[in-house]
């Protein structure tokens, strides 16, 4: 066992494992902090980032009861953001089922571990369809063969299926699972990608496969693959170059958005 | 949806985890009895019930204190299904000012109600407290009486604006009730006078820049989004089963919530721990948090310690009742029970051999014994960074590790922190900070791996001149090329080179980035002194937090006014002993394996228990008596104060007994097996000791040997 007990493996954490043992071996068993720049430039980085962590906090506010144009007014000093919540305005919500939760995290346990996955929205009715929403501010909209292979993509689905019968009224079947990526810089641009019985049990076998890989694992071997180390903050420590360009990064919003957030909540209490 | 969760029971617990989900709870009981452990069995008794996670919250004054319910779903192998929310006061009210802004931002009156609202960190708050209030202070020479730093001083203007708001008065209420309460004379007047004038301009200078500090947070969210009706409805639909860990240490702003929330939910828990109350320095209110119980439908009582021996509550008992503590409940046991056993003392002359002392101890009970270093706490009211330097160095050199935690470190006084620090100044000339000669030997000395400090001061002696370093080559001498060596010559040269490129191109404001940039393309690097280590990695990290949270809040301002340069007012706060922001991520470090180094209260809010308590300094009058603070008072600015009510120094004595009684209580609780009391005639700084816990335990040691017991007690 190379992780403790608690673990919880996320979209991040088994994207890290996928792409770099290396990477999942530093981030999460040793748990090295390495604050190099992850983009060049680094502020334009940082402004993109932090557009994207606005938008979902925009639909988050929207869906909790602000209204739309509320919110558009507060809009006026980045024209750009304003963009894309005119293409959300648009589009975003349409055709969902109305039993909707924004920001919601679900958990479920794989050989012995647990997984999470913090959804955007999940939209379902009982005995409906049962749609994921994911809101990319991409600039550049993926092949569908992409986000199909994403962990994201696997992970999200099959938590949804194993956890989240009690906001559905019971069993959610494969089949009524759907996912959207929703593309909001290109003016709402949805993919769609379907679920099933038989795509389930592939994904189980390819997480546990995973997992176990990563708990069996006596070695984290750095990948061979160098373009992953371009966005990478231990490319210093395993020699694998400089910062990327940003214009060769479209899934900023992947960073999390935690790493650009102190805990206030609690600084807060002990501050005072 | 979710198997069997158990964890075992007694049938008092099990009692209140069996509860129907519509029931609501109050639990009451002395630390230790087993309220958090019915308070998990509740939790996922619930789950098991088919109650979705989401609509659970758990509710506690520090983040922290929610750990052990967090870590028993973490732990259960059965759970699927939605995750229980986590909040504090801190946590909801940011979020929720966050999230209906807009809606409340004009009416509350803020400057741009169309602009995003920002939220402020300790350190940026102390940052424009001393842009806002230092020229006043200068100009009409505010608290010129005072002898204390400025910074501790604006530290008590925002403590008093914080009062103001967990409590519910106005901040134009603080200098009347400190100066009816605390008469002091005119000049004394005058300085509550002026703290009230600084936090009324402190206040107008927040709402005019969209900035909220913690008591305005706290204001925005009770009287302007709390009435919202949508923000309501958003947390009755969210919570809807309510679980509240130490209510006694929540202050009357979380209570009144609290109270609303208990209306508006299906079920709660609320659990009080009797005899507490320690957080009342940052406004927690015992007293008040007893009005929820009448909103529950049941009460129940745990009496029984399950963690203290026999001897060790025989400790407490005594050392409480030789306080005079008239609060203290479940103690009404036998008399005759021997608090001995639980208790070993030694008495030294020096300082240093009482800290010895304590380090031969924990060697015999982790090195012969094979106790685990993580049933050992060594406290004491303050740890001075001599007293904590001494005990880590002690325990290393016997091969123990420990653990320090304050919970205001200066980043500063880190190695890794210093070094990027200095470098920060050398690669901006134009803000006219050349470090010291010292300061960039130390720098590159940190910075090169095996380099030491002599060469590193040869180095910087031949090729620091005017605030720049001059490449390797520029030094003549064969022998002192040969002394440095060219190998450590080739790393010196890509750290110099690296930053002059840096000073000839466009240097950033954005100081994170350049330590970022510095970190990553340098520092980082093999043969460099953060190369795979974790330690400087980490602080690093917290510095780049830390200048990023600032220049994020800097650049904010910048839309509304000239603002100076960000980097170097970093610099400046830096320097001035601002940065001391505490992050959560030193908390995560709880788990391991170590000897806990903490002060007294630190230890107590972890809210848990362990086998062996040190407890050191016990002459020192810190242990019962409050910090030396002119500007405000903890009691007089709280719920219960009666205005026609004045402060009197019988109060004072009175409080620091009852203070120290629930101390001790409260640790005694916390402890299983025994208590080692390290005491020195002589403090750290070679003054004689004779506080208030000594003069208890002498009391107490005194009635033992009448009593002919034999002991173990050579005080």
């Amino acid at each position: 066992m190379n992780l403790p007990d608690d673990f919880a493996f996320t979209q991040g954490s088994l994207q890290d494992a996928a792409d770099c043992p290396r990477r999942f071996e530093l981030r999460y068993i040793k748990r090295l902090r390495y604050p190099a720049v992850e983009a060049a430039p680094a502020l334009q980085f940082e402004r993109r980032t932090r557009q994207g962590a606005r938008f979902h906090k925009l639909v988050q506010q929207h869906l909790m009861g602000l209204p739309a144009e509320t919110l558009a007014w507060s809009l006026h000093d980045d024209p750009e953001l304003a963009a894309w919540w005119g293409a959300f305005r648009k589009t975003g919500l349409t055709g969902l089922p109305q039993g909707r939760q924004a920001e919601i995290a679900l958990q479920t346990r794989l050989g012995g571990r647990r997984l999470i996955a913090k959804y955007d929205l999940l939209a379902l009715d009982a005995g409906g369809e049962a749609v994921i929403v994911d809101w990319k501010t991409w600039r550049r909209v993926p092949a569908q063969s992409h986000l199909q292979g994403r962990l994201q993509t696997i992970l999200y689905r099959y938590v949804l299926a194993k956890a989240g019968g009690h906001l559905y009224g019971g069993p959610i079947p494969p089949e009524k699972i759907h996912m959207i990526y929703s593309f909001v810089a290109a003016g709402g641009q949805r993919l769609g990608i379907d679920y099933s019985a038989a795509q389930l049990r592939e994904d189980e076998d390819y997480l546990l496969n995973l997992i176990a890989e990563i708990d069996r694992a006596e070695q984290f071997p750095l990948t061979e693959d160098e373009t992953r180390c371009r966005f990478c903050t231990y490319r210093s420590l395993c020699e694998r170059g400089e910062a990327g360009s940003l214009d060769l990064l479209d899934e900023e919003d992947e960073f999390a958005e935690e790493d650009y957030r102190l805990d206030f909540d609690q600084i807060a209490e002990i501050e005072f | 949806m979710s198997a069997k969760l158990q964890i075992p029971l007694t049938a008092e617990q099990a009692a209140i985890a069996a509860a129907a989900p519509d029931r609501k709870i109050w639990l009451e009981g002395i630390a230790g009895s087993g309220k958090t452990s019915a308070g998990i069995g509740r939790l996922l008794r619930l789950l098991e019930q088919g109650i979705p996670a989401e609509s659970i919250l758990i509710y506690v004054p520090q983040r922290s204190l929610a750990q052990p319910y967090l870590q028993a779903l973490r732990q259960h192998s059965g759970y699927s299904g939605g995750q229980v929310a986590v909040q504090t006061i801190g946590g909801l009210s940011l979020q929720m000012v966050e999230a209906f802004w807009f809606l409340i931002a004009e009416r509350a009156g803020f400057g741009h109600p169309q602009d995003l609202p920002n939220f402020l960190s300790l350190e940026s708050v102390q940052y424009f407290m001393t842009k806002v209030i230092e020229p006043l202070v200068n100009q009409r020479d505010y608290f010129n009486s005072v002898r204390i730093e400025r910074a501790r001083l604006y530290s008590q203007i925002v403590d008093n604006m914080n009062k103001a708001a967990v409590v519910g008065f106005r901040i134009e209420q603080i200098a009347p009730r400190l100066k009816s309460a605390l008469p002091g004379g005119v000049e004394q007047g005058h300085i509550y006078d002026d703290a009230q004038t600084c936090a009324l301009e402190f206040r107008q200078y927040c709402l005019a820049n969209n900035l909220l500090d913690f008591s305005l947070q706290l204001e925005v969210f009770l009287d302007q989004v709390w009435n919202l009706p949508q923000a309501r409805a958003h947390v009755r639909r969210r919570y809807r089963h309510l679980i509240v860990d130490n209510v006694e240490e929540d202050n009357p702003a979380s209570h009144r919530i609290l109270a609303d929330l208990l209306r508006m939910c299906q079920s709660a828990l609320v659990i009080y721990d009797s005899d507490a109350g320690f957080r009342r320095f940052l406004g927690a209110d015992p007293e008040n948090a007893r009005g929820l119980q009448d909103l529950c439908d049941s009460q129940a009582q745990f009496a029984d310690s399950k963690v203290m021996s026999v001897a060790g509550r025989a400790l407490g008992r005594a050392l409480a009742g030789q306080l005079g503590a008239p609060f203290v409940t479940g103690l009404d046991e036998s008399a005759e029970d021997d608090p001995q056993p639980s208790l070993i003392t030694e008495a030294h002359r020096y300082h240093p051999q009482m800290v010895d002392w304590a380090a031969d101890r924990i060697d015999e009970l982790v090195n012969r014994q094979g106790v685990s270093p993580r049933e050992i706490v060594v406290m004491a009211p303050f740890m001075s960074d001599v007293l904590r330097f001494a005990l880590v160095e002690g325990l290393m050199a016997r091969d123990i590790r420990a653990r320090s935690h304050r919970p205001s470190r200066a980043l500063r006084d880190e190695p890794a922190a210093r070094a990027l620090l200095t470098f920060a100044r050398l690669a901006h000339p134009r803000w006219s900070m050349t470090p010291a000669e010292f300061d960039v030997a130390f720098a590159v000395m940190t910075a090169i791996d095996g380099l030491d400090l002599i060469r590193a001061k040869l180095l910087t002696e031949m090729l620091y001149r005017g605030g720049r370093l001059l490449p390797f080559s520029d030094v003549k001498s064969e022998a002192m090329q040969d002394r440095i060596t060219y190998e450590l010559g080739a790393r010196y040269d890509r750290l110099q080179t690296w930053l002059n490129n840096y000073i000839e191109g466009a240097p950033t404001e954005a100081l994170d980035i350049f330590f970022r940039q510095l970190f990553g393309e340098v520092l980082s690097r093999p043969g460099f002194g953060f190369h795979d280590n974790s330690d400087a990695g980490n602080i690093s990290m917290n510095l780049v937090d830390s200048a990023r949270n600032f220049r994020w809040s800097l650049e904010f301002v910048r839309r509304y006014e000239d603002q100076t340069d960000l980097g170097r007012d970093y610099l400046d706060m830096v320097d001035r002993g601002v940065i001391a922001d505490f992050y959560l991520r030193d908390w995560i470090a709880d788990n391991d394996d170590c000897v806990l180094i903490a002060p007294a209260y630190t230890f107590l809010l972890g809210n848990r228990a362990v086998d062996y308590q040190f407890w050191l300094n016990i002459g020192s009058e810190g242990w019962a008596r409050r910090l030396y603070q002119p500007l405000t008072h903890p009691h007089v600015l709280s719920l219960g104060w009666r205005a026609d009510r004045t402060w009197t120094d019988d109060d004072e004595a009175a409080m620091n007994r009852q203070t120290l009684g629930r101390l001790v209580l409260a640790l005694t609780r916390r402890c299983r097996k025994e208590i080692y009391l390290g005491y020195s005639e002589l403090s750290e700084s070679g003054h004689e000791q004779r506080g208030l816990l000594l003069e208890a335990i002498h009391g107490l040691l005194r009635r033992s040997a009448a009593k002919n017991i034999n002991g173990k007690a050579h005080v």
